[in-house]
């Protein structure tokens, strides 16, 4: 049988395209974009600070854990766009939020011998950030 | 200008970080979230060695370190923790590999280059 014959045709013209216009890591790019200029505007949030508490890198991790606990729940109650998850939850809110600033933070609390601190760091962020992520996810349920 | 630069470059780091952890994840078929656990501890050494070499002041350094913060991800380690169910063992292992493994890697880095 002819694939490209008449019949054919029609279903590829008429039929949905199932793949998106666009590859889905351009989705990513640009959602990263708006993710880390975001974080670029709380601060440089460049590690070393010599014993500076990192505030501005804990401000980024626990909004970004809470909105992308949010948004995941949305995403479970309604049809988004192809590529949604993509921009938001990768690009955005995942290029928001960084893990590397916060391990090298913790490593320079502890040489700094700041133990207590770098305790309250990883504590505050490890279980806020659990915290505010599930209460983003109940309040996205709660509230339509 | 820094705007910029940091922006450009953690656009780059996510995008990297769609693939590699993608692909990382795909090959090793359960649903532990070891895609996320490798971006995260190379991530961290790469900013440890960023930050150990020092020269924070040069745009390339601002670029890695942009780079870096969007190769990273600690929203995604939250969200994949709770989906493994916060009590469980493996929601506590992810937890606890990422970051016994983020602070080593990052000392790790910084040692290397100091």
């Amino acid at each position: 049988m002819d694939g490209f014959g008449p019949r054919r045709l029609s279903t590829v013209v008429t039929s949905p395209r199932r793949s998106p216009r666009r590859p889905v890591w351009v989705a990513v790019a640009m959602g990263g974009l708006v993710g880390s200029a975001a974080r670029a505007a709380v601060g440089l949030m460049i590690p070393g600070g010599d014993g500076v508490f990192p505030f501005e890198v804990l401000l980024v991790n626990l909004l970004g854990s809470f909105l992308l606990g949010w948004y995941i729940s949305r995403r479970e109650q309604a049809v988004s766009g192809p590529g949604s998850t993509q921009f938001w939850a990768i690009g955005v809110f995942g290029s928001f939020t960084t893990f590397s600033a916060f391990s090298v933070d913790v490593v320079e609390l502890l040489r700094s011998e700041m133990v207590g601190e770098a305790t309250l760091y990883v504590g505050s962020s490890l279980f806020g950030g659990l915290g505010v992520a599930l209460f983003g996810r109940r309040l996205g349920m709660v509230l339509r | 200008m820094n705007l910029v630069v940091l922006s450009v470059a953690g656009s780059i780091g996510a995008v990297c970080r769609y693939f590699v952890s993608g692909s990382v994840q795909t090959r090793h078929r359960s649903d532990f979230p070891i895609g996320t656990l490798m971006v995260n501890l190379a991530g961290s050494f790469g900013l440890g060695l960023v930050v150990g070499y020092g020269a924070l002041e040069s745009t390339l350094t601002l670029a890695l370190i942009g780079f870096l913060g969007g190769f990273t991800t600690f929203s995604t380690w939250m969200i994949e923790s709770l989906g493994l169910r916060a009590s469980s063992p493996r929601a506590v292992l992810n937890l606890t590999l990422s970051l016994a493994g983020g602070v080593l890697a990052a000392g790790a880095g910084l040692i290397l280059t100091n």
